[in-house]
């Protein structure tokens, strides 16, 4: 059975103080519905992504809700797995159209952050860690942090470098019309930034932000055919990890993106250097770092320097790494995320990424993460 | 973040057998930028510390100085009030943090 | 009668110096310091708090007195600063102690005197054998009004002692005890209220020196012995002066009184005062020597004791953390991180 991606869409990410949670999905859904060319009816099935709803705005039952928008009596679920809520609700949804349960289904994240002050937000973010981290007055950067210092010690790597992963992110977002921040910034402004956790600046790290992604998928190759160049899901893989961060064997690697990520090239039938873009997941630029090392791109405690030497840059490198402009360029609302990597990786095999376009672009992938690395959802696609 | 006394009851017995242990610090970095019940005592650090029974925690450092500050440093385990907020009408929480040696 | 086996000192790490707060309401640091022969004293962190501090004394305490806590039969915990006005210190401390359930308990307040008080309960309880091993606590974060004369000596500390009735395990004796009890207003702190107010120089004479010397001259007749067969003492310091008069008002020298004046270090940590100064002593004390004891506490009273060192005082004090150990490593800090630390800000 072939998973296609028939559309997707998603909205413009940033501080959106006078769109709500039901009109982001709306519009986001919709326009996943138009690029499909199909009618709501034709939905069987709705997967959420959402992570904060019921933290921050008290709204449980959030499946219901956005199904509503969607105006359709249908079966209707939430995943959660923190910031790889999105990723979830995609591997879920994949999952029913493989079961034969249903044929074609509407997969959204969305997320709605600045409704509230940022000391709610960090709060409710450390909701992806333990008891014994929130105890510690530890935040998410700070939990990062702590990987950073372990990475930047074992390795050698210094601040600087580091910087280079919000520098590259920054440039790519230019290109990206959706993306919250499409400003250029140098190594030296992310090194003058305010320092958060140290060694992690605010220029470190990915912003607060409110948006919504929406795709359709469909195991029914008819539906498929209609449109002009048909993208598979190829693999979906989901690995977790300990809950804390100070429980792993290592804190400069993520278990569980390296057991999903190899899950996902041998279902596929492909190694890592067959990837032309990955969407990955910087919520911190240590993240990015470590990430293209677990995803088998570069060689372990490799992956900051490759970074700064252009290695993954639009334009100079051979893997793209977030083309869209990552977490950081592109914003990070983070039930949004894991189906937004999607959309930029269907649109760059399509071609029509405009003047982010990586070029021959034939294999993508998407990396998604929650907490500290305690679940990871990669995904493989093909033109 | 609410502990309720129920929560912090039951822990008692596991978090009174992990005061005055020994270790090394493996990892450490400053918030700076805190979550909300901890907004009077930032900068502190936070660190991850390897103790002599093997097993690993993630504390606040408290009494520390910069130089403490260094992978490899030797701490203790201590009790300490959880928020130092005064006043107010819920029970205090007592959780452990790790001090310099 | 029963005696120490055991005993344990906790100063939290901060101090401030007594020219750092007159520099705030800008007085003569110099004529502070000598009027009220302070130097400095100990601040507690900002999560510290009398059930972290008694914790800390309590722990050291166990470990000198080498029996598993328990062993521990009644647990008691004297302070001005009881973290709850109503749900008590003692069961914390003794829960995160690892006392177990089989023990008396209970909070006492006796404004510096409430951990010297749980003594003389210990006492009785060992006379009557209705316990083997008791633990007495005086642990304070104290509170000085900001402008306040007693801003410059309201310090912070624990003290533990843990007290039983076997020969070979005792480090100093009970020899004797008594106390001097009154109704005297001279220091107090209402219900809600964050400070203690005080009636000024009504501290001195009728209130401080009125209950020392008397409960002092008490004591030497019931122990029949003079001041010159002692070869310390300790008393209850407020400040730097008055243990200092009152010492020789009852016939002491000022050799065997310098040992405890650990108030010229660390301040007043009320309900700590006197039996950390008692520890300083027992720190350096050889054995078959005798202390003289007398311990004041506003409103008023003062519990007096007579101890006699032993022979297991060596052996027992071993590696244990001293006065002088406890104190090596401290960390200056501003009146504004004071402030801080101690929640006025």
């Amino acid at each position: 059975m072939k998973i296609n991606i028939l559309g997707g869409a998603t909205t413009k990410f940033g501080e959106l103080w006078s769109i709500s949670p039901r009109t982001l999905a709306n519009e986001a859904m919709d326009g996943a519905l138009k690029q499909s060319k199909i009618k709501s009816s034709q939905i069987d099935a709705l997967f959420v992504g959402n992570m904060l709803a019921g933290i921050l705005g008290n709204q449980a039952n959030t499946a219901s809700l956005f199904a509503e928008e969607l105006g359709v009596q249908i079966p209707a679920f939430r995943l959660e797995g923190a910031c790889a809520s999105g990723g979830l609700a995609l591997h879920n949804a994949i999952n029913s159209l493989k079961a034969g349960a249903y044929k074609t289904v509407m997969v959204l994240g969305v997320e709605k952050m600045t409704d509230h002050n940022s000391d709610d937000v960090t709060t409710a973010l450390m909701s992806a860690g333990s008891d014994e981290e929130r105890t510690s007055g530890a935040t998410f950067p700070g939990l990062y942090a702590l990987m950073a210092r372990a990475y930047m010690q074992e390795y050698g790597i210094t601040e600087e470098i580091l910087a280079s992963v919000s520098v590259k992110n920054h440039f790519h977002g230019s290109f990206n019309p959706k993306a919250q921040f499409k400003s250029i910034i140098t190594v030296g402004d992310v090194m003058r930034s305010g320092k958060i956790a140290d060694p992690l600046k605010l220029l470190d790290c990915s912003p607060i932000s409110d948006g919504a992604a929406a795709v359709v998928i469909t195991s029914d190759s008819v539906l498929a055919r209609r449109l002009p160049k048909p993208i598979l899901i190829t693999a979906s893989e989901v690995a977790t990890d300990t809950l804390s961060l100070y429980d792993r064997k290592s804190f400069t690697t993520l278990s569980a993106v390296v057991t999903a990520s190899q899950k996902a090239y041998e279902n596929a039938g492909i190694k890592p250097q067959d990837i032309d873009a990955a969407e990955i997941h910087d919520c911190f630029s240590i993240a990015e770092a470590m990430a293209v090392e677990d995803l088998g791109f570069s060689k372990k405690g490799q992956g900051a320097k490759d970074i700064s030497e252009n290695k993954y840059t639009l334009g100079k490198g051979k893997i793209i790494s977030n083309p869209s402009g990552g977490l950081k360029a592109c914003g990070h609302p983070v039930g949004a995320t894991g189906i937004k990597q999607i959309i930029e990786i269907t649109e760059q095999l399509r071609g029509v990424a405009g003047k982010r376009q990586v070029k021959n672009a034939k294999i993508g992938l998407t990396h998604n993460v929650g907490g500290t690395g305690t679940v990871a959802a990669v995904h493989i696609l093909e033109a | 973040m609410k502990i309720t006394p129920v929560k912090l009851w039951r822990r008692q017995k596991k978090v009174s057998s992990q005061i005055g242990k020994k270790g090394k610090i493996i990892a450490w970095t400053i918030i700076r930028i805190p979550s909300k019940e901890f907004t009077s005592q930032a900068p502190y650090p936070v660190i991850i510390a390897s103790l002599e029974s093997k097993e690993k925690m993630i504390l606040q450092l408290v009494d520390w100085k910069m130089e403490d500050l260094k992978i490899g440093r030797e701490i203790m385990t201590v009790l300490r009030r959880l928020f130092t907020e005064d006043g107010g009408d819920g029970i205090i929480h007592y959780v452990i943090k790790g001090k310099p040696l | 009668m029963a005696g120490i086996i055991g005993y344990g000192l906790y100063i939290p790490k901060y101090r401030i110096e007594v020219s750092e707060i007159a520099k705030m309401w800008q007085k003569d640091p110099l004529e502070i310091a000598s009027g009220l022969k302070v130097k400095q004293k100990s601040v507690p962190g900002i999560d510290e708090d009398t059930v972290t501090i008694s914790i800390e004394a309590g722990k050291r305490a166990i470990s000198m007195a080498g029996i598993k806590a328990e062993r521990i039969q009644a647990v008691y915990v004297g302070s001005e600063s009881h973290p709850y006005a109503v749900n008590p210190s003692s069961t914390t401390v003794a829960e995160y102690l690892g006392v177990g359930n089989d023990y008396f308990a209970a909070d006492l307040e006796f404004a510096c005197k409430a951990g010297t008080a749980g003594m003389q309960v210990l006492a009785g309880l060992l006379s009557a054998k209705e316990i083997d091993y008791g633990l007495t606590i005086g642990a304070d974060a104290a509170q000085g009004k900001p402008h306040d004369a007693l801003e410059y000596t309201a310090a912070s500390a624990g003290a533990a002692y843990i007290l039983g009735k076997k020969k070979a395990e005792i480090i100093a004796d009970i020899l004797c005890m008594s106390s001097f009890s009154s109704d005297t207003p001279d220091f107090w702190r209402r219900e809600g209220q964050k400070y203690p107010s005080h009636f000024g120089r009504f501290t001195g004479e009728p209130a401080y020196f009125t209950h020392v010397a008397a409960e002092g001259n008490k004591l030497l007749v019931q122990s029949k012995l003079n001041p010159r067969d002692f070869d310390y003492c300790v008393f209850h310091m407020p400040n730097g002066k008055f243990p200092r008069i009152v010492a020789k008002k009852l016939g002491f020298t000022p050799e065997q009184l310098a040992p405890s004046l650990t108030v010229d270090s660390i301040g007043n940590p009320y309900s700590a005062s006197s039996l950390v100064g008692l520890g300083a002593v027992l720190d350096i004390a050889k054995p078959n020597q005798k202390i003289f004891f007398v311990s004041y506490g506003s409103g008023a009273g003062s519990d007096g004791f007579v101890f006699e060192t032993t022979k297991n005082l060596l052996s027992k004090r071993g590696e244990s953390i001293s006065f002088a150990k406890e104190t090596e490593n401290t960390m200056n800090i501003s009146y504004s991180q004071y402030l801080k630390q101690t929640h006025s800000i």
